[in-house]
């Protein structure tokens, strides 16, 4: 019996049109870092969990199914196998459903499994698919009967793959090695150093150094937390100088446009890569 | 009379009531016999104590029996309101069902006309965009519900727990970011101080109350929406502005009313259902805080450079004080 179905081998699904698009998407697995993640859920067959599955794929996380087999699976089954699977796999997160089965006895059995998961190990993260009605009230409940390390964090059935992996990422909480802008630049906080990638390749863009470097980390790392966060000016004043710091700062950042604009032969426009909110701060953008 | 005074009066009776059996055992000890014969020869301490006794338990049997009617206690010890929560559950949950599949195959759809590169005729677009625009909207409608019937229930008190605001915000911002790209509008967000911290409150609530006060902004902004989480004093602040074209005067007093919608008043079609910022107020209320609006309109019904709404959270940053 085969306990954890292995999705990383899209060519294993040759009839679903999906997989093969999977695979030309599997070069930009940056973020995710091959990082496996169970899935438990008994719908994992259904469009809308596809749709979660793939886009783990899509951005580099190796997503493994608890899938029981037989002909009638209870919510033991599941919670059986997902222990198994934690011990053997050794995942990186959990994501978990609620709901089990259509047996009443399992409405709820997420929710054991839950609790086996963190008393096991306590670090493990687990984002818990809910329904709207078990919502934030049921959440806080849950919560509040494990043990206060434990990982959590829930989320709707119906979010998009996209913020379901942004939270998983967060949830994870590991911080990347270098943080891609669009499919244009690479920066690489540790070693100072902001890549133009072309063809493939990545060639460094000598230009940007010291505080226009520290600007695009400081960017590029509210952009790569979450795609709506703004940076305030209050947050950028330190890199700027003399008694304007406001113009000081717009000086620094059109430069910093300019020798990022030069390296892939463009000129970003005031509405591109790096955006003035209304004079509120500053935001990056994805290039495209 | 709310179950918890109910309560109160309940522990008060049934103390006394027991002070009066006290008073029967004591009696020999602290009171006189009155009567000499051998029948009667009873301390006047024990028969008063005997009146307090039964009066007082007849009155606490009343209180529970009333209490248990307006608490409608069912067999296995559920209360009225987790009774209801718990047929909503299931009723929420089937309901979503069809809008689950309805959700998995437009993303399907879309995820094929990627693949395949070609562009679909923008019917097709704006169709899948719909229905996954929608599927916000119906989770807040369900969750709006499930809320309402929660705030009927008087004796439930809002959480207290250690809440780290500044994810919720980001989590509520990271939902509609999307959404308004569609619709053309930018969203942005930001808190100050960076770090944030932790603030001790209800995080559903207020979870609930800034989707509700994000979501109303993204439907009416123009280009703009922003969302700031700032320190002030002792209190915590999230504010929600739009450049949409502004609420009118006349309109400002009936915001937070049950019901009530700009469309309402204009006899045009009903766009929202008007439940949102009456929960999200009463909610405010509810955790010790407040929500205000500050909006310019000029009243054509076009956004001017500066009309605008600004919805304002207030809560403590400890909310423990309160409890």
């Amino acid at each position: 019996m085969v306990s954890v179905t292995d999705r990383s081998t899209p060519t294993d699904h040759g009839r679903n049109p999906y997989w093969s698009l999977v695979e030309v998407l599997m070069a930009s697995r940056s973020v995710g870092a091959g990082q496996k993640i169970l899935v438990v859920d008994d719908e994992h067959m259904s469009d809308l969990m596809r749709s979660v599955l793939r886009r783990l794929h899509v951005d580099g996380f190796k997503p493994l199914v608890v899938a029981p087999e037989g002909e009638l699976v209870t919510g033991d089954d599941y919670e059986t196998q997902t222990l198994f699977a934690l011990e053997n796999e050794r995942p990186s997160a959990v994501l978990l459903d609620v709901r089990f089965g259509e047996y009443d006895t399992d409405r709820f059995k997420g929710l054991s499994i839950l609790n086996k998961i963190v008393e096991k190990d306590s670090s493990m993260p687990v984002l818990m698919f809910t329904q709207y009605a078990q919502g934030p009230y049921r959440d806080t409940a849950v919560t509040a009967s494990l043990n206060t390390s434990a990982n959590v964090d829930f989320i709707d059935k119906l979010a998009s793959p996209e913020e379901v992996v942004l939270r998983l990422r967060r949830l994870i909480g590991n911080a990347p090695e270098t943080i891609r802008i669009g499919s244009l630049f690479e920066l690489d906080p540790d070693n100072a150093a902001v890549y133009v990638i072309a063809d493939g390749r990545r060639e460094i863009i000598r230009e940007i150094q010291g505080m226009k470097f520290e600007i695009l980390v400081e960017l590029a790392a509210a952009m790569y937390r979450s795609e709506g966060e703004l940076v305030p000016f209050s947050r950028l004043e330190r890199f700027s100088e003399g008694e304007d710091s406001r113009a000081s700062l717009r000086v620094r950042i059109r430069e910093l446009k300019i020798s990022l604009g030069k390296a892939v032969g463009r000129e970003f426009s005031a509405n591109e890569l790096i955006i003035n909110v209304r004079n509120r701060g500053y935001r990056l953008v994805d290039p495209g | 009379m709310n179950l918890r005074t109910l309560r109160i009066i309940k522990f008060s009776t049934a103390t006394i009531a027991v002070v009066g059996v006290l008073l029967i055992a004591l009696s020999p000890l602290i009171g006189e016999p009155i009567f000499g014969n051998r029948l009667w020869w009873i301390e006047p301490i024990a028969y008063i104590g005997a009146a307090i006794a039964i009066g007082f338990s007849a009155v606490t049997i009343l209180i529970m029996r009333f209490e248990n009617k307006r608490r409608w206690v069912t067999s296995d010890n559920r209360t009225w309101s987790q009774v209801t929560q718990d047929y909503f559950d299931t009723f929420a949950h089937d309901m979503g069902r069809p809008l689950r599949r309805i959700l998995g195959k437009e993303r399907e759809v879309r995820a094929l006309v990627s693949e395949t590169g070609g562009a679909p005729v923008k019917v097709v677009t704006e169709l899948l965009n719909e229905i996954e625009q929608q599927a916000p909207n119906f989770r807040l409608m369900i969750e709006n519900v499930r809320v309402l019937v929660d705030l009927e229930d008087a004796d439930a008190r809002p959480a207290i727990e250690p809440v780290d605001v500044a994810a919720i915000v980001r989590n509520v911002a990271d939902r509609y970011v999307p959404i308004a790209r569609e619709r053309g509008i930018e969203l942005v967000w930001w808190c100050e101080p960076a770090e944030f911290g932790l603030v001790y409150g209800d995080g559903s609530a207020l979870d609930h109350v800034i989707t509700n006060l994000v979501d109303n902004a993204t439907k009416y902004a123009e280009e703009h929406v922003e969302i700031r989480l700032e320190r002030n004093g002792s209190q915590f602040t999230v504010s929600v502005w739009d450049d949409g074209t502004g609420i009118s005067e006349s309109h400002l007093p009936h915001l937070f009313d049950r019901g009530w919608t700009p469309e309402l008043s204009a006899r045009s079609e009903k766009q929202s259902s008007g439940l949102g910022l009456f929960i999200a107020a009463t909610l405010a209320r509810r955790c010790g805080g407040e929500l205000s609006v500050d909006s310019t309109s000029h009243g054509n019904g076009t956004g001017t450079e500066d009309s605008h709404t600004a919805f304002l959270l207030s809560l403590p940053l400890d909310n423990r004080a309160n409890a």
